[in-house]
């Protein structure tokens, strides 16, 4: 671990799982300061989800009183939101954002993989339309998106919106993926085909796994956007059964009331899976978000 | 298959591969179904809209035929679209310097070596989990004037007076909505930039940084004469995608004061989404006028690349 | 050779995908059978009192006694119904029926049928609503749900800040505001906010002997008594009796707010009643309605608030299917219970007399409604709706004349 690292290639990503602290060191002064600092930023950026569970958990009486906790917990809003369909507008959460993400894995790779591989013609203006729509949010096209579907028979379906954000965010997986393939050497592959392998072969056994740091990072970031995406889940839905949570959490803000408790609730529990998402795949997502585009 | 082998065969055999019709294809088959959902999804709405924006339509919806540069005219004429696109302006350029600024030093932060540091980077990540909007509804709970848990804690700091006052009612005016909109839209923007720039600070070879100590190179020496270039490929990423993000977002405006008092807090992307309640035809032309500004970003975003290749080799 | 193959299945399985969800099997009825789509706002404050329930009882009593019709509910949330509803419009996806807002909009496109091609009996729905629900003198909208408001305050704040009785009128008020603001509540709160603007708007207008309109249906927006009043509103904001910035805030904040005992007045619906209940701060003992104050006195009028069925006429074949389920609808027990579940009221007079006998506390409430003062019927209401939930806010100020003439001039231009 000392001096013989070298540096900047793909094994970035493995050096944050460096297992730092079972190393029984002495830590030097300075990195105390460091780990004070960053433990104050933590908890500021906790803090606001700290209110959001505190909130969850006040009883009905004590709302809006003016303290920081409540005197009594009420953890029943967490149990009691499953009996409303909650478990149903999850699923359908799951599906969106899984299926969106298997959607722009499947057709971000080869396109990502060729673009960077081949000099074909059409090949900068495909790269330059992928750029131009990394800028466009579904939010300005909702009348026309929503043309489009009711014209497919497909408002109110899991299909419609997993195409939606497919389509919003295979531009940012193209492009990360293009990126880091690019800085694969190319003579890996040619070592392959020479070994016999076919180009699909040499994809799926040499460039696949090399690109995986780049691959879970396009995989995070259109799982969480999907996830998370609220304004064309409101448009193209139109009932409580076939709605996502985001539509779901929302329509606890009522004409006459708003159930803060449950809204909260469903919040954190909403969180919760990407939380486990990002926990597993945490040290590869830093190593995967710019290792392709520094080379 | 045959006419391209009986034109120059020759030429063919000393390719790789002959030139078949499926290799001619085969651009189309590996980046096809990607043009195609680009196509379907993205594109073809964009036509319906730029279409619309060239319509009369009633409030409710009928068409009554063309308008010509009508539903433009009437969206100049809107009086309060100049103090909106100046909005989103300060609203963008605020944000983004915010965020890329505080990420620049957060990121240098945690690539430091201290005890917990993935613990510590773990916390991050909360916003970048919880959805904008749950955020955005958070920090409107917490900065209720009645009861919001900043202004309990203000008041039992001594800095505010009395709650349901103008000082604690701190999204109904729009300078003190602004800034608090600004400061969560900062704040959900922070984990992605700072993910990026500690991806790129991790890239730098230590090698380099070696060789600046063996010449004697102070720390602010080394930060910007070497960090800070090889740190530009991440920050162009960080920094284009975060401010097409806040050019683009909707959730933490609408959550928080709706655009209003009026249209005080509005930028052009919630202004378009009110205008489609009554206008739509004038929503469709803010929309354009939307893409307009996307454009000019994208084209500046390409100058900036070209400049910084051109400055790499 | 056998790479390109490859190359074509891999392409051929990303293509299968991208396609293969495209196709969503239509769900396809018997030809015998009629589909009626319903959409329906909701009323509930979540998953677990949603309309759908409601809905789906009616649909499916409904089609045990008629199985060759088969309904379909679609619930909106409440704040997305006019949006949504509008663009089903907009793309000729008309629902068959639907009850929410009613826009006579559509009546004057020539899209729904008219109250007495669709009902049997007409002359339950109650008379007070035929005007709101009526275009060019022929009746369209039927009356589903109503309330009307009243003056609600809390009377353990009124005893805390040693006020005896509510306030008659407008300078009592805030008289007795500014009592209770010094208690750390809120005096009077008043949601001038983009969410139900115009109510609030309009109960202060008549407490002046204004409106927004005049006895002949001609706009009045800007006139003096309205200046006037919103003058004395921004009076009693910048005293501070009431809660700060009025036209940022919504309803909804302020009923939960005057439900934890935080608000000592305000004009409220009876919608106020369960979240009373829920909030468990509350007695019954501990608060009370009046009259809505006016400038001078207590006023006879109060505004009541209609939400309509519409049935369109789609391409005209379901006309008797429309009808069946119509008159299968407005049945007692489906209003009755409607109105039990939200604390609404009903819009039959067979069903008003019913349900008065059921819930003794709405009973003030249902006697208001037949003086009840209205919104303009008219196709311009929906534009000036918008737009005073918009910009009424910023009346409270130095300049509510300004504000007003704006508003005028879209009540105007629209109609």
């Amino acid at each position: 671990m000392d001096a013989a690292i070298p540096a900047a290639d793909l094994a970035v990503a493995r050096s944050l799982d460096e297992p730092s602290v079972i190393k029984r060191r002495q830590w030097p002064a300075h990195s105390l300061i460091y780990a004070g600092l960053a433990y104050i930023v933590a908890i500021i950026f906790l803090l606001p989800y700290v209110e959001m569970i505190i909130a969850a958990l006040r009883p009905a009486n004590q709302i809006l009183d003016r303290d920081y906790v409540p005197t009594h917990w009420n953890f029943y809003n967490f149990i009691d939101i499953w009996s409303t369909g909650f478990g149903n507008n999850l699923r359908i959460s799951l599906e969106v954002a899984g299926g969106s993400t298997l959607l722009v894995l499947l057709v971000a790779v080869p396109a990502a993989y060729y673009t960077a591989r081949q000099r074909f013609r059409g090949r900068g203006a495909f790269l330059l339309l992928v750029l131009v729509t990394q800028m466009f949010q579904p939010t300005a096209m909702l009348v026309g998106l929503y043309r489009e579907f009711l014209s497919f028979g497909m408002l109110d379906s899991v299909a419609a919106l997993i195409l939606v954000n497919a389509g919003f965010n295979m531009a940012f997986a193209v492009w990360i993926l293009n990126a880091y393939v690019s800085a694969i050497p190319i003579e890996l592959e040619e070592a392959a085909f020479i070994d016999g392998s076919s180009r699909l072969g040499a994809l799926f056994r040499i460039t696949l796994p090399l690109a995986l740091p780049g691959i879970v990072t396009a995989l995070i970031f259109t799982f969480i956007a999907a996830w998370n995406e609220f304004i064309v889940a409101l448009t193209l839905t139109t009932s409580p059964t076939t709605e996502p949570l985001t539509v779901t959490l929302n329509s606890y803000i009522g004409q006459y009331q708003v159930d803060w408790s449950h809204l909260f609730a469903g919040s954190v529990i909403s969180t919760i899976p990407v939380i486990i998402l990002f926990a597993l795949i945490e040290g590869k997502v830093v190593g995967g978000l710019t290792a392709g585009s520094i080379k | 298959m045959s006419v391209s082998i009986a034109e120059d065969g020759a030429v063919a055999r000393t390719r790789r591969r002959p030139i078949t019709i499926a290799a001619r294809l085969a651009p189309l088959i590996w980046v096809g179904p990607a043009l195609a959902l680009i196509i379907v999804v993205v594109l073809w709405p964009v036509v319906i809209m730029v279409h619309t924006a060239f319509q009369h339509i009633s409030p409710d919806g009928f068409i009554l035929g063309s308008a010509g540069w009508k539903n433009f005219v009437y969206l100049w004429q809107e009086p309060d679209l100049v103090p909106i696109l100046l909005r989103t302006v300060i609203w963008v350029a605020t944000i983004v310097i915010g965020t890329m600024s505080i990420s620049l030093v957060m990121a240098q932060l945690f690539n430091q070596k201290f005890p917990g540091r993935r613990a510590a980077r773990w916390a991050l990540i909360a916003p970048w989990a919880a959805s904008v909007m749950m955020t955005a509804i958070v920090f409107r709970w917490g900065l209720n004037a009645n009861n919001g848990v900043i202004n309990i804690m203000l008041h039992d700091l001594g800095l505010l007076k009395s709650f349901n006052s103008d000082a604690s009612d701190w999204l109904g005016t729009p300078t003190s909505a602004m800034v608090w909109m600004i400061i969560v839209a900062i704040f959900v923007s922070i984990p992605f930039s700072t993910y990026a720039l500690l991806a790129g600070l991790q890239a730098i070879p230590t090698d380099v940084y070696e060789a600046a100590r063996v010449d004697g190179a102070g720390a602010w020496r080394t930060y910007v004469s070497i960090t800070l270039p090889l740190l530009r490929p991440a920050f162009i990423v960080a920094l284009l995608i975060n401010m097409m993000n806040v050019f683009n977002s909707f959730p933490i405006i609408w959550e928080m004061t709706r655009g209003g008092p009026g249209h005080q807090t509005s930028t052009t992307t919630t202004f378009m989404y009110q205008l489609k309640q009554s206008y739509i035809g004038e929503s469709a032309a803010m929309s354009v006028v939307n893409f307009g500004l996307v454009i000019l970003i994208v084209i500046v975003y390409l100058r900036a690349t070209v400049w910084n290749k051109e400055a790499a080799s | 050779m056998r790479t390109s193959c490859r190359h074509l299945a891999l392409a051929g399985v990303s293509a299968v995908v991208a396609f293969g969800l495209a196709a969503v099997s239509a769900p396809v009825a018997r030809a015998a059978d009629t589909t009626l789509s319903v959409v329906v706002a909701d009323y509930g404050t979540g998953p677990a009192d949603a309309s759908l329930k409601y809905w789906q009882t009616i649909a499916d009593d409904f089609h045990a006694a008629n199985p060759t019709i088969t309904v379909k509910i679609q619930s909106i949330n409440w704040n997305d119904f006019d949006t949504k509803v509008q663009t089903m419009v907009q793309n000729r996806q008309y629902p068959d029926i639907t009850e929410g807002d009613y826009f006579s909009n559509y009546a004057q496109e020539g899209l729904l049928y008219k109250v007495s091609d669709v009902m049997t009996d007409p002359s339950n729905l109650m008379p007070a609503f035929t005007k709101l629900g009526s275009y060019g003198g022929v009746q369209y909208g039927m009356p589903f749900t109503t309330s009307s408001r009243a003056f609600f305050y809390n009377k353990k704040l009124f005893a805390q800040a040693g006020i005896a009785a509510p306030p008659t009128t407008w300078d009592e008020l805030m008289t007795d505001a500014g009592k209770i603001t010094a208690l750390g509540k809120i005096g009077y709160g008043m949601p001038l906010g983009p969410e139900e603007a115009q109510a609030e708007t309009l109960l202060w207008f008549l407490g002046n002997d204004g409106g927004y309109q005049d006895a002949d249906g001609k706009y009045t927006i800007n006139s003096p008594q309205n200046v006037e009043t919103m003058e004395f509103m921004t009076k009693l904001v910048k005293a501070g009796d009431t809660e700060p910035n009025p036209g940022t805030k919504n309803r909804a904040e302020l009923l939960e707010q005057f439900a934890q005992g935080d608000v000592g007045m305000m004009n409220g619906i009876t919608t106020l009643l369960p979240i009373i209940k829920t909030a468990n701060k509350l007695t019954d003992a501990d608060w009370g309605t009046t009259a809505i104050t006016g400038k001078t006195g207590p006023i006879s009028k109060t505004l009541g608030v209609c939400d309509f069925m519409a049935a369109f006429k789609g391409d005209g074949t379901k006309l008797d299917a429309i009808k069946k389920f119509i008159d299968f609808t407005y049945q007692d027990k489906y209003q009755i219970a409607f109105d039990q579940e939200y604390n609404l009221l009903p819009g039959t007079v067979s069903g008003a007399a019913a349900f008065s006998k059921i819930d003794p506390a709405l009973a003030p409430f249902m006697t208001a409604l037949p003086n009840a003062v209205q919104y303009p019927a008219d196709t311009a209401w929906a534009q000036v709706k918008t737009q005073i939930q918009q910009i009424i806010g910023t009346a409270i100020g130095p300049d509510p004349k300004s504000v007003l003439d704006t508003i005028q001039q879209t009540a105007l231009k629209g109609s």
